[in-house]
């Protein structure tokens, strides 16, 4: 069921581009003409689908295979619109080209002066830099995340193009539904219009650079899971300053319909504000999202966890008895980085099926054989991985050697929502 | 995935700048190197051609037999199609609210020339 979930995108959005093609294809002229239409037609496509994937709805999501995936497919779908849109004028240009040099030119040019080729390039040019902007990690998030967004006006130039051509059915009804759902992404879910209000309830340290925030929840509940994240926004009040955008932040403990608590290391400029944050500062939370631990098979489970990346696990340990055989594998770069490590010693000691392995890495690089089992046990196992990216990257290189698939491997993998 | 988008991009540039150079070098478009045809036609020989396999229009006193030029037309195709065998001038300087169509569509248009409107 999880994998016919995670299927229905590409599923879909195969389904919309080519109906979208076969509407626009072409019946006559050069067949570098007819390919640069239907690439065009099939960028704005998958450009169209990729909007959909932005929204952070959970119910969207369940059906989408979850928030993680949609993202996955939300880059796949931008990077191959992006290729396919800048081969379309390219193409129709060079249909000229044989016989036409300078017409070709004139066609691609933008100092043509044409509105309909003025729109194509103003979108393009969007693209261009808000894919750049992605792709550049040198730029601070606070101009790289705005230029980013400008991708969404790259769609909705794209779209006023094709309406300058004088394709008016269907861009038009499209124009609009683009229109509504960049506005439900803007003011329901960046805004957190549609986010549930809670409030900080309690807050506790547990380690230099390290607190653990309680919520609770000043209406509905979200229906968090453990192994879920959900998306927070803390609001400013007169002796704390807010991040005023959504983050993630894996839970740490489900706490029913009282709410639920998330563990928050100062890793950028938002989290170190969190450091700060005190009862009764109230957060708009969306979610909760995630699929990580939800389903297990019978196999001996591995969980291994680096620094922070021991919530999710913490979380499911909290909420009840581990029903099968699992090893827990924390990884923490000295003891002042370890978290909850008292609360995991206390919890392995009253669960005859966990182990539990604690191991401070240092600064170097981890051995994955020094904390895996010797033989060939671990081919048996499942695998939850989550930590830092070089971390589980060097986990599952190592258990890839050692015959394991990447079917048993699971990782926690959520970056900028 | 970021080495796909910059060798992309570059390609794309390079291949703009090609265009360009072509262009550049070319020294006559189509339209001027074809030899003007100084016929004749009336507008009842322009109404004969109004079907989108034999598609001829009169455009501010010149004919075109735009028929070749009919799928490359960007539009939709009933747009261009409803003017075959018509004079179409209104058309042709009101692409979009109270504007004409482009100087690069005069060049273009000139290509399909084959009289005066008589």
């Amino acid at each position: 069921m999880r994998d016919l979930a995670k299927l229905s995108v590409p599923i879909l959005v195969l389904s919309f581009v080519a109906a979208l093609v076969f509407w626009a294809y072409p019946d006559g002229g050069a067949p570098a003409r007819q390919i640069g239409i239907m690439l065009g037609w099939a960028g704005c496509g998958m450009l169209l689908a990729s909007l959909v994937l932005v929204l952070r709805e959970p119910r969207l999501a369940a059906l989408l295979g979850g928030l993680e995936n949609m993202y996955a497919w939300h880059h796949r779908l931008g990077m191959t619109a992006y290729i396919m849109l800048l081969a379309h004028p390219l193409l129709l240009a060079g249909a000229s080209l044989p016989k036409a040099p300078r017409e070709a030119w004139e066609l691609l040019s933008p100092f043509s002066e044409s509105w309909p080729v003025w729109t194509g390039w103003l979108s393009l040019l969007l693209l261009m830099s808000g894919l750049g902007a992605t792709f550049a990690p040198r730029l601070r998030y606070q101009i790289r995340r705005p230029v980013h967004a400008a991708l969404a006006v790259a769609v909705l130039a794209g779209l006023v193009h094709l309406v300058l051509l004088g394709i008016d059915e269907p861009v038009t009804p499209i124009l609009v539904i683009s229109s509504a759902l960049l506005a439900w992404r803007f003011i329901r879910e960046d805004w957190g219009i549609g986010a549930s209000p809670y409030v900080v309830r309690s807050v506790a340290r547990v380690s230099p650079n390290t607190v653990e925030v309680s919520l609770a929840p000043l209406g509905e509940a979200i229906a968090a899971k453990p192994g879920q994240f959900a998306l927070i926004a803390f609001q400013s009040t007169r002796r704390f300053k807010g991040c005023r955008e959504f983050h993630p932040f894996t839970v740490s403990s489900v706490d029913g319909v009282s709410g639920f608590r998330i563990a928050v290391k100062a890793l950028g400029d938002c989290t170190r504000n969190i450091q700060a944050v005190e009862p009764g500062v109230p957060a708009r939370v969306q979610g909760a999202f995630g699929e990580f631990l939800a389903e297990s098979t019978p196999a001996p489970q591995y969980w291994i966890a680096g620094g922070v990346g021991i919530t999710p696990f913490l979380s499911l340990l909290r909420a009840g008895k581990v029903d099968r055989s699992t090893t827990l594998i924390y990884l923490y770069r000295s003891e002042t980085d370890a978290l909850f490590v008292d609360e995991l010693g206390a919890i392995a000691a009253t669960q005859p099926k966990l182990t539990l392995l604690l191991r401070a890495t240092g600064d170097g690089p981890i051995d994955p054989e020094s904390v895996l089992p010797a033989g060939k046990e671990i081919g048996k196992g499942e695998f939850w991985l989550c930590g830092p990216p070089p971390m589980t990257k060097t986990f599952a290189h190592f258990l890839r050697t050692r015959g394991v698939t990447y079917r048993r491997m699971h990782f926690e993998n959520f970056g900028p929502l | 995935m970021r080495k796909i988008y910059l060798i992309s991009t570059v390609v794309f540039w390079i291949l703009v700048g090609g265009f360009w150079l072509a262009g550049l070098s070319a020294p006559k478009t189509l339209a001027e190197t074809e030899t003007p045809v100084q016929k004749g036609y009336t507008l009842t020989d322009v109404a004969a051609h109004a079907t989108p396999n034999n598609c001829w229009m009169a455009i501010h006193g010149k004919v075109y037999d735009v028929t070749a030029y009919l799928p490359d037309h960007p539009s939709r195709p009933e747009i261009i199609e409803t003017w075959c065998g018509r004079e179409a001038s209104l058309a042709y300087d009101t692409k979009t609210k109270g504007r004409r169509h482009s100087e690069t569509a005069d060049r273009l248009l000139e290509g399909y020339f084959i009289g005066e409107l008589k």
